[in-house]
């Protein structure tokens, strides 16, 4: 199956808030609804909907799974509906298989979408899904491991062999901030950007990891609707057109992990799924990267050698990722600048690399933004998918 | 998260145990009488960490188990000061780190013994066994011996 075949032509998004008022469905209407009012088409033109595994949610995931959303719209030619779980890879999985949906015939629109609404969960639940999620049971949560943790053991080990400084890694924050700031859908929409002294003044949860590196946990939601690259290319209308993939697993458990073996994939994915789209990397115009935590942007900077060896840090010190910088970079700011929504934050970023691409990006939008770069890994990095979206069709 | 003490009684406090495969029982009987056992495979002379059911290079049943040194090198480590779990507040601040074994496997364990800022990536670090109960002792590490 060639990665050429589909196109977004509608997008929805509810802002990344705290909003314990909304409950998912109350969400699930109004994403769903401006999804499918932008592409153009009506509702009874959805033949299929996908939905992001919501983590920590089993009720919903439960009424998702069996079937309750296409009935709840009223989709009445809507051929069928499932759930796709990857974690934060989900979303990526959704658009393979709304792709396979449209070749093989079930659909000519598919819709995907997510929602999660986190303050809701009790907090006993909500520590004790982050505390197990991705972490294995019997050789790394009886010591105490947390997702916190992982990341700190991957950066204090990436500062060991670069010498990238506490202060390079606090700018990342600072970079995804000055995105977020301007981005109505961000939890951090219009709040100052701390510096990364401000960053590092913050109390350290697990070294070299700083409050302020790590994430909030928010509710939020989106919605997109797929239809083939040539359906698109007839309508006219502004689309994001998938040219190009790869994907590479690396390992489930951490602890096993070979760091070569990830930033060696991070690397080849990306260069394959340029190829693959007929560009070079110079072409790209925003590397919309989702990695959930600051800490990694530094290594996937180098992985994508935008920045040489051991300068990925540098480089977002001097601000070039930053709003107004050389490098487009995560312009929803990532899970730090956005709010984390689980598996949501990789649906948001999709839904944010069609929005660059369609010309809708406001204050953001990265002029004559022609092809993005988007990736996602899910669990605590178990894989990466790394895709190449135009503006045009190939 | 919030407050320790007002939060605490609607925490699981419990100290989690490993939930254990039947072909890891073996590991855990060596660690309760002190020993850091792995498994070697005989068909493809493999050293296995974590312990499976068949070997995961060759495929192979055959498959025994092998006393280490308990000699490992520091590969990174994170020291928690917040935002663990309730039932390892009472452990707080406390190191993770990932040890490469001298016969190879990384493995995840704490470093205990030995100050926070005194760890290092490279360190030296031999085995020590931390009793949980009857039944399990977690192989945690320490500096080595000069
Ligand atoms: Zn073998």
């Amino acid at each position: 199956m060639g990665a050429n075949k589909i196109a977004i032509i509608g997008i929805g998004e509810v802002p990344t808030r705290t909003m314990p008022e909304r409950s998912r469905w109350d969400i699930i209407y109004d994403t769903c609804m401006e999804a499918v009012r932008d592409s153009g088409l009506s509702k009874n033109d959805i033949g299929a909907v996908i939905s992001t595994s919501p983590q920590a949610q089993p009720q919903l995931t439960a009424e998702l799974a069996f079937g309750k959303l296409p009935e709840e719209l009223g989709l009445e030619n809507c051929k069928d509906t499932c759930v796709v779980n990857a974690g934060g890879a989900g979303t990526s999985n959704c658009l393979r298989l709304a792709e396979q949906y449209i070749a093989s015939g079930v659909a000519d629109a598919v819709l995907v979408h997510h929602v999660t609404v986190h303050s809701t969960i009790p907090v006993p639940d909500l520590i004790a899904f982050f505390a197990k999620a991705g972490v294995d049971l019997q050789w790394e949560y009886p010591f105490g491991s947390t997702y916190n943790i992982i990341m700190g053991l991957m950066a204090n080990r990436y500062m060991h062999e670069t010498g990238c400084t506490p202060l390079q890694m606090a700018s990342v924050v600072t970079a995804l901030r000055s995105w977020a700031s301007r981005d109505p859908h961000s939890i951090f929409y219009g709040k100052a950007v701390p510096s990364p002294e401000k960053v590092l003044e913050s109390s350290l949860l697990n070294t070299p990891l700083h409050k302020r590196e790590s994430n909030i946990l928010a509710d939020g939601g989106c919605a997109m609707v797929v239809v083939s690259a040539e359906r698109a290319k007839k309508m006219g209308k502004p689309a994001a057109y998938k040219l190009g993939e790869s994907v590479r697993y690396f390992s489930a458990t951490p602890m096993m992990r070979n760091m070569e073996k990830m930033v060696y994939g991070l690397r080849d994915t990306a260069k394959e799924a340029i190829a693959q789209a007929g560009i070079t990397s110079s072409d790209v115009d925003i590397w919309n990267v989702y990695l959930a935590y600051p800490l990694a942007h530094p290594i996937m900077a180098e992985a994508l050698e935008i920045a040489p060896f051991g300068q990925g840090g540098q480089y977002f010190l001097e601000g070039r990722m930053s709003f107004g910088g050389d490098i487009p970079w995560s312009t929803i700011g990532d899970a730090p600048g956005r709010g984390h929504t689980g598996s949501g934050v990789s649906a948001a970023v999709y839904v944010e690399t069609a929005r660059q691409l369609m010309g809708k990006a406001g204050e953001r939008q990265v002029p004559d933004c022609a092809y993005v770069y988007q990736n996602t890994s899910g669990g605590s990095g178990f894989n990466n998918i790394a895709t190449i979206w135009g503006r045009d069709p190939k | 998260m919030t407050t320790q003490n007002a939060q605490a009684e609607q925490f699981d406090m419990t100290r989690p145990l490993p939930i254990v495969q039947p072909w890891s029982e073996a590991f855990w009987a060596g660690a309760r009488e002190g020993k850091l056992l792995l498994q070697h495979c005989k068909e493809c002379s493999a050293t296995i960490f974590y312990p499976r059911k068949f070997c995961p290079e060759c495929w192979s049943a055959d498959i025994e188990w092998r006393q280490a040194s308990g000699k490992a090198t520091v590969y990174t480590f994170s020291t928690a000061y917040d935002m663990v779990e309730p039932r390892f507040w009472a452990d707080l601040p406390y190191t993770i780190a990932y040890v490469d074994l001298a016969e190879g496997p990384r493995m995840m364990t704490r470093i205990v013994d030995c100050a926070p800022e005194d760890i290092k990536v490279g360190m030296k670090v031999e085995v020590t066994f931390h009793k949980l109960d009857d039944k399990f002792s977690l192989p945690f590490f320490r500096p080595a011996a000069k």
